[in-house]
């Protein structure tokens, strides 16, 4: 076979996400045993590029190689005819939690299968001890994938796809929950693999392991390619940092202004999220402010902002207000179609929810027209537009449904607003809109929590930036940082 | 910022002149008016097929005869609401009277020789269904069991209770305090009737125009984001498991009172034909859908099948199996309309 030959060849691949074009045009190209590392800021379009490889999900346009085997995408789905050739490990772990660890390791496994179809159980838990040895694993092959922590059950996802024996891996943020032995063990065996003529496609928001185990990088911003096959060597980390951020789009811009004086709102003392946690989380949020808590997927931002809502008991510590009583705090959900609104509601009824006890008199019926009244003026604060008050949520345009989440959240009036991911999904004339809302809440004294992995908004918004990682507060950036302070601190170099 | 305005009259141009029809349309489906015209057919098909049918005697009676299940499938309304369910109603239908009734008779007529004064009757009923529906709200919010294996047990479990406290047998005249409600008339109207209207008319009130009906409503449509906008939703989950229960409860005591004992068959069956009569009224099983003006109408289509196959003198092994096709088609109706008139799909 001809080792110039790439292993790996996609041509112009085009994939559209409603009204996002998450990709345009992208060519990208792995070589036989080669470690390819694929960089670009959240959003760029590595996580999509990756999956119209594996098929996971299917591109619209564009030509797809691995091996002898071609797909022309015309947006079917054509995973079924490359899985013997590539394998996915996603960033977070699929596993059947009630099923054992032998069982998670060699599901569909024809490795295990006797006749007919039969699986042997005793083969299977063969394989899996052997498996388990080999990766210096310490974990029983009965006991149930669920009871396992965060970092294992990342290593048996990635074990899983590695002993398939594809020609081909895709890794996206393997090391996300891993351990730093366990990040040794797991690229020793990426080592001896490629070493074996496996590829690997990797995707990382540590810049330090790019260059320690890629050998080529290529880089993606605003769904295309800006860097094509650079050899690792001839990068560093400023050029890469320039490359992902690209030149500057006008936007609206944020309001520098902190004032130390103004009153603590909210304060999160001697917080852990979870029993890993060695260090307390503690910090304040003032009036008038907008902090953002910022970080990679799953490093407890997300958690730790459910935490100063209210909605999560943190595992230690409390959050507690100088003047005593806790402020009413407003919450937009980080999923607004799980836990945002309620689709076959009406928008007057979904706002309301958020605030029936101010909408109702004594005995707890509601005032029709206070609630119009009410419900009116706050459509209007963010600028809803829905062919009436009571059209079903479900029926709204994402930046629509996403304005009546602000809405609901601001019925009581609260003093305090936890904004996760605030404009996920929402298009760019509507995040403007929410942007200068939240701005605005913020000028009217109001405390203002912003949690989002996308380092343009949080440079929009914060006046203050805490970067949490793997549970902890790391770092804090204040008043006049630039977009680039921030990216290295989300990509964990500084 | 206030170029975009929420106004009722923004909607784009070309859809304003079909648009009203189909907007009457979604409004009659989405307010519970589905079955209205069904059940009007079926009222001037009876009159002319059944002469007796169209007396107000005859309509007053089908009334007092759906009162129970009317009050069943409303305290049904509360749970299903939520996107529950509660099988346990039919045991309260008869276990909540039965119990009344042996405190109150003398050991000699079946009782368990307490002899509570007559007045004691309608508490100790009313109480028991309540503390059942404490029972199973601490079942599904704190124990975390799913709702339909919590309430079926119980159901087993009350139908055995109703034999146990009973004897076995049933007790014939237990107190006027537990009769009056099911035996007695107001103005010719039957009291059940009045206190089924009363009821149904309160619980309309409170799930269109109170915070606690916008839970039921938002808890049923989206838990989570009912929870992430600061409802107790615990809270209003184990209430609704209790108003349930009060109100089969009060179902109960009527149907004691009508037939003046306490029977220990007594309400047996009625849970499925609580189930048919929500769902023909518009009720989603699976949550956040349904209005008492549909309940009503669902109950009133199942009362007035029930009379007319009688008075039509269809033989009695018709009666059971033509009452079933006519549930299915009306389900069908039901979800056929709410599908085409919102978009929204719905489990029923």
């Amino acid at each position: 076979m001809d080792k110039a030959r790439p292993i790996v060849e996609m041509r112009d691949i085009a994939k559209t996400f409603g009204s996002t074009r998450a990709l345009r045009g992208v060519n990208f190209t792995v070589m036989r045993g080669e470690v390819h590392a694929l960089l670009g800021r959240n959003g760029a379009g590595k996580s999509t590029l990756v999956s119209t490889l594996s098929g996971y999900v299917s591109a619209d346009t564009g030509s797809i190689r691995i091996g002898e085997v071609e797909v022309e995408a015309v947006g079917q789905h054509y995973a079924p005819s490359i899985r013997k050739l590539i394998a996915h490990v996603q960033q977070t772990p699929q596993l059947f939690n009630l099923l054992t660890v032998a069982e998670n390791l060699f599901v569909e496994n024809p490795l295990v299968r006797r006749g007919f179809g039969v699986v042997s159980h005793k083969l299977m838990l063969e394989c899996a001890t052997d498996l388990l040895s080999e990766w210096n694993m310490d974990i029983q092959p009965r006991s149930l994938a669920g009871e396992l922590g965060a970092g294992t059950r990342q290593l048996l996802e990635i074990m899983k796809a590695l002993s398939r024996g594809v020609p081909v891996m895709i890794l996206d943020e393997p090391t996300a929950a891993l351990s730093n032995a366990e990040k040794r063990i797991l690229f020793e065996h990426v080592r001896a693999l490629k070493a074996k003529g496996v590829s690997f496609v990797y995707i990382s928001h540590h810049l330090d392991e790019v260059f320690e185990i890629a050998d080529t990088v290529t880089i993606l911003r605003d769904g295309k390619v800006v860097k094509e096959r650079e050899p690792v060597e001839r990068l560093d980390v400023e050029t890469i940092a320039d490359l992902m951020m690209g030149e500057k789009t006008v936007r609206s811009t944020r309001q520098d202004f902190v004032a130390d004086e103004a009153p603590v709102l909210l304060q999160a003392k001697g917080i852990r999220l979870d029993s890993f946690s060695e260090k307390d989380i503690d910090f304040e949020v003032r009036a008038g402010e907008i902090v953002a808590l910022a970080g990679p997927v799953g490093g407890g931002k997300e958690a730790l902002a459910m935490v100063l809502a209210g909605q999560q008991r943190p595992e230690k510590g409390e959050v507690v207000s100088p003047r005593g009583k806790l402020p009413t705090i407003g919450l937009v959900p980080t999923d607004r179609h799980a836990s945002g609104y309620v689709g076959i509601l009406g928008v007057r009824e979904n706002v309301a929810i958020g605030g029936l006890d101010v909408l109702s008199g004594k005995l707890g019926f509601i005032s029709k027209g206070k609630e119009a009244r009410h419900v009116g003026r706050l459509a209007q604060q963010t600028n809803v537009i829905a062919s009436s008050l009571e059209q079903a949520v479900s029926q709204l345009s994402g930046g629509n449904q996403q304005k009546v989440v602000f809405a609901r959240a601001l019925c009581r009036g609260p003093e305090v607003i936890v904004a996760l991911s605030p404009t996920r999904g929402v298009d760019v004339g509507a995040k403007e809109q929410l942007y200068s809302l939240l701005r605005d809440l913020a000028s009217k004294g109001l405390g203002v929590v912003v949690v989002s992995d996308e380092e343009d908004e949080i440079d929009q918004l914060a006046n203050r930036v805490v970067i949490v990682f793997e549970g902890h507060v790391v770092d804090e950036l204040v008043g006049g940082y630039t977009i680039k302070d921030l990216i290295l601190r989300m990509e964990g170099v500084v | 910022m206030s170029t975009d305005i929420v106004s009722k009259s923004t909607p784009k141009k070309e859809h304003s002149g079909q648009s009203r029809l189909s907007a009457f349309g979604s409004a009659f489906v989405a307010g519970g008016f589905t079955m209205y015209p069904v059940l009007l057919i079926l009222v001037i098909v009876g009159a002319i097929v059944a002469p007796r049918f169209a007396t107000a005697a005859n309509l007053l009676n089908i009334l007092d005869q759906v009162s129970v299940l009317g009050l069943t499938t409303i305290g049904l309304t509360f749970v299903v609401l939520i996107g529950r369910l509660d099988l346990s109603l039919e045991g309260i239908v008869g276990f909540a009277p039965m119990l009344a009734a042996v405190t109150l008779v003398p050991v000699a007529a079946g009782g368990l020789g307490l002899e509570l004064p007559s007045w004691a009757g309608l508490f100790v009923a009313l109480g028991t269904a309540g503390l059942i529906g404490l029972f199973n709200g601490f079942m599904v919010v704190r124990v975390g069991l799913n709702p339909f294996i919590s309430t079926l047990g119980l159901l087993v479990l009350l139908r055995g209770g109703v034999l146990i406290v009973s004897n076995g047998r049933s007790i014939y005249s237990p107190g006027k305090a537990l009769t009056y409600l099911g035996s007695e008339s107001w103005f010719g109207i039957p009291v059940s009737v009045i206190v089924f209207i009363v009821v149904a008319a309160m619980v309309g009130l409170v799930f269109h125009y109170h915070r606690y009906g916008r839970a039921l409503y938002a808890i049923g449509g989206n838990e989570d984001a009912a929870r992430a906008a600061g409802i107790n939703v615990d809270r209003v989950i184990w209430s609704a498991f209790v108003f349930a229960a009060l109100l089969a409860g009060l179902a109960g005591v009527l149907m004691t009172g009508r037939l003046d004992s306490a029977v220990t068959t007594q309400g047996q069956g009625i849970i499925f034909s609580a189930f048919a009569a929500a769902v023909i009224g518009g009720v989603s099983l699976g949550g956040g859908r349904g209005t008492i003006v549909g309940v009503i109408s669902g109950v009133l289509l199942i009362g007035v099948i029930n009379n007319l196959l009688t008075l039509a003198q269809v033989p009695s092994f018709y009666v059971q199996a033509s009452t079933g096709a006519v549930i299915i088609a009306a389900a069908v109706l039901t979800t056929i309309a709410s599908r085409r008139s919102s978009g929204v799909r719905t489990r029923t």
